[in-house]
């Protein structure tokens, strides 16, 4: 361990003094808004002194801890709508894209689809469900149900023509050939549509929330700049930062377990996996 | 190894030697309301465990009359049969090989190979022990369990090679199958393959433009000139199989690609 340890220690010293820097970058850059809000070169009023937003999170989460439903609300329907709207999207293109006929005319609608801003709905839909979470929900679905729509016909269609010959030379049933060939190649681009998808579904929640609402976090930063209440705003924003970079995180990481085969670590632990299972006489995949 | 042989040979067993496993006559297929004609008229007749090689520059129509064979492509007119019967799309007698190896890359070498068996039904354990004596056989026994992105063009070609075999079909048609390889690899895969096919003792067609690799393979030489796409001659190739690549190096071999060469200066 220790022989290890001095080997590496050059590249494990770099590594500190990388971290040392950020650090040293992150204070410097805290230190000049809070010097630069006392000198008076910031008006307070709108760009709150650091350690007043550090009071705020005090505030919000533990004194009165009242950022909580609005917290759970906005990520309820950031989850249900992005679940719906991305199943929606996949399931439709599934079904577009096994019948070669609907294809055709589908497209048109896909274009004018992709042309319009989705979130010019949101008046329309508020209007159809109300001030509360379905809309919300329904306008986070809109938003979710494009980039897997169009990402998973994409998928269908790139398959190689070599392989779906392969297929037919097998005489695969249409189902097979769905099952064991068109989806899984499809997998990757659907990833990366659920990805798009995920990205969207926070702003889109968060604008239906200011378009008219009664709760959630667009509804608090709303309360809160309007009463000049900016400390607590910025606290609403940070924990959107923090809750936008776990989704992230998350839909890498269900990336890389969807589409381990890209993956060159993970391929060779499933590899792993897969001969133990053989050995354990469960082996072949359906 | 030898009860796969069996297995495999039984289709052809019937008839053996008297009926030809492959036969057409004044095939034809062309393209774009007829404008384009791809195969012209070919006749020939192939019997069971016969190895061809189908010779010619891109454009001739050789991808064409192997995916007739295959039943992936509708011909125009004549006639076309595998084991006596019109062939109106794929038979499961007959399995084809790809220029690309094809292979699915979210299943490991042998999850690949057990394809045909899964799309024809349920997979025993027979089969998975006949899908790892074929992985043997093509010499990937150690990478059973290795993902496609895990192995080289070679490897993967072998990987493809074992699922052709798996399909149990007694007629393989590859087209390329070698053709995106470095040379090396390739003579390599070649003589692995006239081992193979010498064991299963099927039947193969091979398309190929390369005019020694034809030869070596081959039985017959079918060589292949283009617009219009036909079969202008075939050249008989008289070596024992499973032969040495050293026989590319006699004056015999030479005088067979002379004639091959001449086949298509003729026709020009």
């Amino acid at each position: 361990m220790s022989e290890i340890g001095d080997i590496r220690s050059p590249q494990g010293g770099h590594r500190r003094t990388v971290i040392l820097r950020h650090v040293g970058i992150f204070v410097s850059l805290i230190s000049a808004w809070e010097i630069a809000c006392r000198l008076g070169w910031l008006d307070p009023l709108f760009f709150p002194f650091p350690s007043a937003i550090l009071t705020g999170f005090w505030r919000l989460y533990v004194a009165q801890g009242n950022i909580w439903p609005h917290l759970g609300l906005t990520m309820a329907e950031v989850l249900v709508g992005f679940v719906a709207g991305s199943a929606f999207g996949i399931g439709l293109a599934i079904c577009v894209g096994m019948v070669d006929r609907l294809r055709r005319y589908m497209k048109p609608y896909v274009v004018i689809l992709e042309a319009t801003p989705r979130i010019a709905i949101g008046p329309v839909i508020i209007a159809a469900f109300g001030f509360g979470w379905t809309s919300k929900t329904a306008i986070v679905m809109l938003v979710c149900f494009f980039a897997p729509f169009v990402n998973t016909l994409n998928g269908m269609v790139g398959v190689e023509a070599e392989k779906l010959s392969m297929f037919r030379s097998m005489r695969a049933s249409k189902t097979q050939t769905f099952l064991k060939l068109m989806l899984p190649s499809a997998l990757p681009e659907i990833s990366a549509g659920l990805r798009l998808a995920m990205a969207s579904a926070l702003g889109g929640a968060l604008v239906a929330e200011f378009i008219a609402s009664n709760a959630g976090l667009g509804v608090l930063i709303n309360q809160y700049t309007s009463t000049l209440n900016m400390a607590s705003a910025f606290v609403c924003v940070l924990t959107l930062s923090a809750l936008g970079y776990f989704i992230f995180r998350g839909m890498e990481e269900l990336d890389r377990i969807l589409v381990f085969w890209n993956d060159r670590d993970r391929t060779a632990r499933v590899g792993e996996r897969r001969k133990a299972a053989w050995a354990a006489g469960k082996g072949g995949k359906s | 190894m030898t009860a796969m042989a069996v297995e495999t040979a039984t289709a052809g067993d019937h008839d053996a030697a008297t009926l030809p496993v492959i036969a057409a006559h004044d095939l034809r297929k062309t393209f774009a309301g007829g404008s384009v004609v791809a195969v012209e008229d070919a006749d020939f007749q192939i019997r069971p465990g016969e190895f061809i090689s189908l010779v010619g520059p891109s454009g001739c129509g050789k991808s064409t009359l192997l995916r007739m064979v295959a039943g992936l492509l509708e011909r125009t007119s004549g006639s076309l049969t595998v084991h006596g019967q019109e062939v109106t799309g794929p038979h499961p007698t007959v399995a084809m090989m790809f220029q690309k190896p094809t292979l699915l890359d979210w299943r490991t070498a042998v999850e690949n190979v057990l394809l045909p068996t899964e799309i024809a039904g349920r997979v025993t354990d027979a089969d998975r022990r006949r899908a790892m004596d074929l992985l043997e056989l093509t010499g990937l026994k150690d990478f059973a369990f290795s993902f496609p992105s895990q192995l080289s063009g070679g490897m993967q070609q072998r990987v493809a090679l074992a699922r052709l075999l798996q399909t149990g079909a007694d007629i393989l048609l590859l087209d390329e199958p070698f053709g995106a390889l470095d040379e090396f690899t390739r003579e390599h895969l070649n003589v692995e393959l006239l081992r193979i096919v010498n064991e299963v003792r099927s039947t193969t067609l091979f398309v190929t433009h390369n005019i020694s690799e034809a030869i070596y393979l081959a039985d017959r030489v079918f060589v292949m000139t283009p617009r219009p796409g036909r079969i202008a001659g075939i050249v008989e190739v008289p070596f024992e199989r499973p032969r040495p690549l050293s026989i590319q190096q006699g004056p015999e071999f030479n005088a067979l690609v002379s004639r091959v060469r001449a086949t298509f200066e003729s026709a020009a």
